[in-house]
C-alpha cells in the first residue's frame, strides 16, 4: 500500500520538523566534542553519549547539519563491493576496465613516461617481479594485483584524456592563431589584433571549461576502491576510497580501519616505506604523511600543483611529481622542497 | 586543569613527536595543554597507561600549532592561515553558497587571534581546541556553531505566518470530518513509534527528514554508505508504519477503513511548515492535554 507509506513520509517530516528557535542546553557538547565524535576519537561510552544526545537534540542536529555541509564532497565510507560481499570481483572488475580501456585507445597514443611510473608509485613496496610493463597488454593487467590494474587503468586514462585535451587545445590555438592573423591584417593593426588576443583568450577560457579533464575522470576513477598502497613486508596496508578516504590495514589487508586523514582534495597516489610510514599526495598540492600508520599529517608544500606520484624512503624523504611532469624533493617531511627536472 | 601532572619524560617525548620546538613552544606550554585535553577526556586520575595511550592518541601536531597561534607565534599564524584559510572559506560557502556568511569565517579568525576578551582577558579560541581532533574539523565544528547561533538568532525576529495560513487539516481535506483528529492521532503515533527507535535510526530519520540532507551527507556523518543509509531509511519507515497501524489498531480501536482515513489525512504534501499545528501539536504532549484530546476523540 504505497499511500501508507507516503503518508508515514509526510508525517515524518513534519513530526520530526522540531522548532528552529531549539535553544541550547546546558548538556549540548561544544564544537571541540562534536568534532572528535566526527573523527570517532571519543571513547565508546562518550560516543554514545553524545548519539544519544544529538539524537533528541534539535540544536546539536542542525549543528551537525551544518557541519555535514561545511564537509568537503562526501566520500563513500562503506564500499559497496564490501557491502555486497563481492570483493573479488574488484579485480575482475578491474581487469575488464583496463582491457575495455586498452582496446579504446589507439595504439598511436602511448601513455607518456610520467604516467607509467604512476602506476609504479602506488605499488612502490610490491616486489620488483609484480611492477607492471610499461606498454601493459590486457592478459598482463589480468595477471596483475588489483592495485596496480587499477593504477594502470587510471594512469592511462587520465594520459588519455590529457592527450586529448591537449590536442584540443593545440587545434583551437592554430584556429585562433589564423583568425587573429586574418583580423590583423583585415582591420587597424593595434585595435583588431587587441580584440583577437581578447577573443582568442576568451576561446581558450571556454575550450579550457570544455575540454575533458583528466582529473575529473581519474577522480571518478578513484571512486571505486582502487589504491592500495603496501608496504615491505606486506602487513602494511594503506587504501584510498573514493579519493578522499583512507583505511589503514595491519593485518595485510584481512582487516581495516580508518586512518585519520581528512582531505578537501582527491588522493591521488601514495608510497609506503615502512609498515607505519606512509606517504599520499593528491590535487592542489595536497601531501600527508603518517608516522604511526593511522594519523596523517599536512605536509607542507609550496605548489598548487596536482600531484600524482610520490616516491619515499621513509618518513623525512619523499619525492613527489606532478601531472605535468614537475618533481620535487624533500629530506626533512616537507619544511623545505628543492625542485628538480 | 587536572589535579595531577603528567610525567616529564611524557611531556618531553610528545613535544617531541608534536614537533612542537618548530613553534618555539614551550615545554611547560604544551603541557599545559595537554593537561587541558587531558582533564577534557578525564573526570578523574586515569590509569597511567590510558592517559599515555590518550595523550599519544591526540593530533599532537595540531595541538602545537594551535598553542603557538595562541601564543601569537608569527610563523606558526602564517602556517595557520596557509593551510587553513582555504578550507575554512570552502566550508563557509558550503554552508551557505551565497557567499553571505563570509564574514562568520572572518569573525572566526579574530576570535582566533584573541580579539575577543572574556572576564577582561584576552583568551584565543585555541585555547578551546584539544587536539582529539584535527585542527581542520575543529574548525569546521566551530563554524557550523557560529552558522546555527547566528540563523538561531535571526529567526527569533521573523514574523509567524499569517494567522489565515491554511492548516494542515484545512488541506487535507475539510470535508472529512474527523480529518483534524486523524491528522492528530497519526502525528503522536508517528511519534511514539519514532520514540521506539534506536538512537542511531531516530538520527537518521531527523537528518534526513528535519534537516534535508542528502543520503551522502548523512553517510558522511554517520560514516556509513549512502546505499546503507537508504536501506536503514526504508527499514525505519516500515518499522515506523507497522507501529502506527498497531498502535491505531490495538490501542486507538480502529476498525480498517478507520486507519485507511487516517493515513489518508496525512498523506497529501502540505508543504511549508504549520507553525500553528506544531504549537497546538507541542502542547498537547502534556498528559492532562492529552487525556483531553483523547475524550474529545471517543466522543467525536
Amino acid at each position: 500500500m504505497p499511500d501508507r507509506d507516503r503518508s508515514i513520509e509526510n508525517a515524518l517530516r513534519r513530526v520530526l520538523s522540531d522548532d528552529v528557535r531549539a535553544q541550547p542546553q546546558s548538556t549540548c557538547p561544544d564544537a571541540e566534542t562534536i568534532a572528535a565524535w566526527h573523527e570517532g576519537t571519543l571513547r565508546r561510552d562518550q560516543a554514545v553519549a553524545i548519539e544519544n544526545h544529538v539524537a533528541d537534540c534539535a540544536h546539536c542536529r542542525a549543528l551537525m547539519a551544518a557541519f555535514v555541509q561545511a564537509a568537503p564532497a562526501t566520500p563513500a565510507v562503506e564500499s559497496i563491493w564490501r557491502q555486497w560481499h563481492l570483493g573479488w570481483a574488484v579485480p575482475l572488475a578491474t581487469a575488464a576496465t583496463a582491457a575495455a580501456l586498452w582496446i579504446a585507445i589507439p595504439r598511436s597514443t602511448p601513455p607518456p613516461e610520467v604516467e607509467v611510473r604512476e602506476e609504479k608509485t602506488a605499488s612502490v613496496a610490491q616486489p620488483p617481479s609484480s611492477a607492471s610493463p610499461a606498454t601493459p597488454t590486457a592478459p598482463a593487467a589480468a595477471a596483475e594485483p588489483p592495485a596496480i590494474q587499477n593504477a594502470a587503468a587510471l594512469a592511462k586514462t587520465s594520459a588519455l584524456l590529457r592527450d586529448e585535451a591537449r590536442r584540443r587545445a593545440n587545434e583551437s590555438q592554430v584556429a585562433r592563431e589564423q583568425v587573429a592573423n586574418q583580423q590583423a591584417a583585415d582591420a587597424a593593426p593595434a585595435g583588431a589584433a587587441l580584440s583577437a588576443r581578447l577573443e582568442a583568450d576568451r576561446q581558450e577560457r571556454a575550450d579550457n571549461a570544455a575540454a575533458p579533464r583528466p582529473f575529473t575522470v581519474a577522480a571518478r576513477l578513484a571512486a571505486s576502491p582502487s589504491l592500495e598502497i603496501v608496504a615491505p613486508g606486506g602487513s602494511g596496508r594503506w587504501r584510498i576510497i573514493g579519493g578522499q578516504q583512507v583505511e589503514w590495514s595491519t593485518s595485510a589487508a584481512a582487516e581495516w580501519g580508518p586512518a585519520a586523514l581528512e582531505s578537501a582534495d582527491a588522493l591521488t597516489a601514495g608510497a609506503a616505506p615502512s609498515p607505519t610510514v606512509c606517504w599520499i599526495v593528491g590535487r592542489r598540492g595536497a601531501i600527508y604523511v603518517t608516522t604511526d600508520g593511522r594519523r596523517f599529517m599536512r605536509v607542507p608544500f609550496p605548489e598548487m600543483a596536482d600531484l600524482v606520484k610520490v616516491t619515499a624512503t621513509d618518513d623525512r624523504t619523499a619525492t613527489v611529481s606532478s601531472a605535468d611532469g614537475r618533481s620535487w624533493n624533500t629530506s626533512d617531511q616537507g619544511k623545505s622542497w628543492s625542485m628538480s627536472r | 586543569m587536572p589535579p595531577w601532572r603528567l610525567p616529564d619524560g611524557l611531556v618531553a617525548r610528545l613535544h617531541d613527536k608534536a614537533h612542537a620546538a618548530r613553534w618555539e613552544v614551550s615545554a611547560f606550554s604544551f603541557a599545559s595543554a595537554l593537561e587541558r585535553s587531558a582533564a577534557k577526556a578525564f573526570a578523574a586520575q586515569p590509569d597511567p597507561r590510558d592517559l599515555e595511550r590518550f595523550l599519544a592518541s591526540l593530533h599532537l601536531e595540531d595541538l602545537a600549532l594551535a598553542c603557538a597561534c595562541a601564543a601569537g607565534h608569527e610563523g606558526a599564524w602564517e602556517h595557520f592561515v596557509r593551510e587553513h584559510r582555504p578550507l575554512l572559506y570552502r566550508a563557509v560557502d558550503a554552508i551557505d553558497p551565497t557567499g553571505g556568511s563570509r564574514d562568520l569565517a572572518d569573525s572566526l579568525y579574530g576570535e582566533l587571534f584573541g580579539l575577543v576578551e572574556t572576564s577582561g582577558a584576552r583568551r584565543s579560541l585555541f585555547e578551546y581546541f584539544h587536539g582529539r581532533s584535527s585542527l581542520g574539523t575543529w574548525l569546521r565544528a566551530v563554524l557550523a556553531q557560529r552558522h546555527v547561533d547566528r540563523a538561531r538568532r535571526s529567526r527569533r525576529f521573523e514574523p509567524l505566518p499569517a494567522e489565515d495560513a491554511p492548516s494542515l487539516a484545512q488541506t487535507s481535506g475539510t470535508h472529512q470530518p474527523h480529518a483534524l483528529r486523524y491528522v492528530q492521532l497519526m502525528r503522536r503515533a508517528v511519534t511514539a513509534a519514532v520514540a521506539r527507535l534506536a538512537p542511531k535510526d531516530r538520527l537518521r530519520l531527523c537528518y534526513y527528514y528535519a534537516e534535508d540532507l542528502t543520503l551522502a551527507q548523512v553517510g558522511h556523518a554517520l560514516k556509513e554508505h549512502e546505499a546503507t543509509v537508504s536501506r536503514n531509511l526504508a527499514r525505519a519507515r516500515r518499522e515506523i508504519r507497522r507501529d502506527v497501524e498497531r498502535q491505531l489498531r490495538d490501542e486507538e480501536h480502529m476498525t480498517a477503513s478507520q486507519i485507511d482515513e487516517c493515513f489518508a489525512a496525512v498523506v497529501d504534501d502540505v508543504g511549508a511548515l504549520d507553525v500553528k499545528d506544531l504549537l497546538g501539536a507541542s502542547r498537547k504532549d502534556s498528559p492532562d492535554e492529552r487525556s483531553k484530546e483523547r475524550a474529545e476523540g471517543a466522543s467525536a
